[in-house]
């Protein structure tokens, strides 16, 4: 069955075309559906809570101010994504996440209640945070889109601008490292 | 690796890659979000007006303007890149004229390159039929029709049908936030050429039709709203030298959006039939019983 009969696809494609034609409702649906989802892949592509944030809020911005010239045609988790990863590969050129490890952040309650902290994640979090950040990035890259977002490995291609078999090796050789990453801390 | 490990090693990924944004930080950036897409919305203003031009143009009043204003230029000659001159086959002034007068067009429009994270179009191509006061777009994906616009000039309604999904949309014009409207109007298109500097290209056969182009690189032709620039503009028109009537029209932009992000958009329009008498018929949204509407908030 396509994709696009899933609920969830179907709730995505009247939440593009409210959004193209101006409901604030819709962009504060879309906010509260992936906002979360966003948060963790930017925070396993950067493994910094501040850069992080940083990048999702700039990348729901852009996509507010987006609404009358949004060309969308495919599926929005995927672009909201691809935006995502756009913004980390940015942050990563600078340099700037390179300065500020997630190691170094204030240590971050599993509890949301018990310390105002911006971003709110366990200690298995960060621990697998910072294995990720061991991993080349391109290597990350393709896990965390074929593992937490659910793309294709010919979307991580396209989006990488490598072939599909050099996608597939990233994400496999990736795997293999993180295996070995977290097997040896425990 | 064996299929358990890969399978443990991507279950941890899924579940312990778990970060939430705090209360107060949710609702910060959710703030700032919804502000930034309301001011959005006021900036497009331009783009409404761009609607409501074309609302205007199709008044006949507007319309024996806009050809007192041509002829005057014609006898007067003033203007010299209307290209009257030399060996022309093409009397461009002429072109708009006729386009603008033409009863009924039926043409073709294709995106044939889009490249940016927006993805491939999930159509392949669009009809386009347009009547003095009316207007409809079918967009196929195959031989399929999966979306179907109408707009009424009269009521000054929208009407977006959306078949896959079996439902659809009214609005109006004043509601409709939409860019790029220009491009499915061949009639603004060709007074769009002839409102920007443009150079004339001489003579090719297209499709065994004998036609005269004329081209503009100017940024201003596709600059519809602030929400984007114009790096580069390629666009070109081919009228026939035989009835004076656009045959091909040549589109390639290349814009920065608002976030840095470049957009690569190449479309076509041909298969025009000009001056047609479309059927009232076709222009009346066909909405099938068991279609939802969705609610605009």
């Amino acid at each position: 069955m396509p994709g696009w009969c899933e609920p969830e696809m179907i709730e995505d494609e009247v939440l593009k075309w409210k959004f193209k034609l101006g409901s604030r409702e819709a962009l504060s649906r879309i906010y509260e559906k992936y906002v979360n989802n966003l948060l963790s892949l930017a925070v396993g592509l950067l493994n910094d809570p501040h850069e992080a944030e940083d990048v999702v809020q700039d990348v729901f911005v852009s996509f507010a101010k987006r609404a009358g010239s949004l060309r969308l045609k495919g599926s929005l988790k995927a672009y909201l994504a691809k935006s995502i990863v756009n913004g980390a590969r940015e942050r990563l050129r600078r340099g700037r996440a390179a300065q500020r490890r997630m190691s170094r952040y204030a240590a971050v309650p599993a509890n949301p209640g018990e310390i105002d902290q911006p971003l709110v994640y366990s200690e298995r979090c960060e621990r697998l945070s910072r294995a990720l950040a061991k991993l080349p990035y391109e290597q990350r890259e393709a896990v965390l889109l074929k593992v937490k977002q659910d793309m294709t490995l010919k979307q991580i291609a396209r989006l990488q601008g490598v072939s599909v078999s050099t996608a597939h090796g990233r994400y496999r050789y990736g795997l293999e490292k993180l295996r070995a990453l977290l097997d040896s801390e425990i | 690796m064996t299929m358990k490990d890969n399978d443990r090693i991507k279950d941890v990924v899924r579940k312990n890659l778990d970060v939430r944004a705090s209360d107060r930080t949710y609702n910060r950036m959710r703030r700032i979000v919804l502000d930034a897409h309301e001011q959005s919305k006021q900036k497009l203003s331009a783009t409404r007006l761009t609607i409501a031009r074309r609302a205007i143009m199709k008044s006949p009043i507007v319309k024996l303007a806009v050809a007192a204003v041509i002829i005057a230029v014609l006898g007067i000659g003033i203007v010299e890149f209307l290209g009257t001159g030399g060996t022309s086959g093409v009397v461009w002034a002429e072109v708009a004229q006729k386009v603008e007068t033409s009863r009924g067009v039926i043409c073709r429009g294709r995106d044939v390159v889009m490249d940016s994270r927006d993805g491939e179009p999930d159509y392949n191509y669009t009809m386009n039929y347009l009547s003095n006061t009316k207007s409809r777009y079918d967009s196929y994906k195959g031989d399929q029709i999966i979306k179907t616009f109408y707009d009424d000039y009269n009521t000054k309604t929208v009407v977006f049908i959306d078949h896959g999904h079996k439902s659809y949309i009214k609005k109006t014009f004043e509601e409709m936030e939409q860019n790029d409207i220009w491009w499915r109007d061949p009639k603004s298109l060709v007074q769009r050429f002839l409102s920007h500097e443009h150079r004339e290209l001489g003579q090719k056969t297209i499709e065994g039709v004998l036609c005269e182009g004329i081209e503009t690189t100017d940024p201003a032709f596709d600059e519809t709203n602030s929400n984007f620039t114009v790096d580069s503009l390629k666009a070109r028109l081919w009228v026939s030298v035989e009835t004076g009537y656009p045959v091909l029209l040549e589109f390639e932009v290349t814009r920065t959006l608002g976030d840095n992000e470049k957009v690569h958009i190449k479309a076509v329009m041909d298969q025009f039939q000009w001056d047609v008498e479309l059927d009232e018929s076709i222009f009346e949204p066909n909405i099938p019983a068991d279609y939802m509407r969705i609610p605009m908030p």
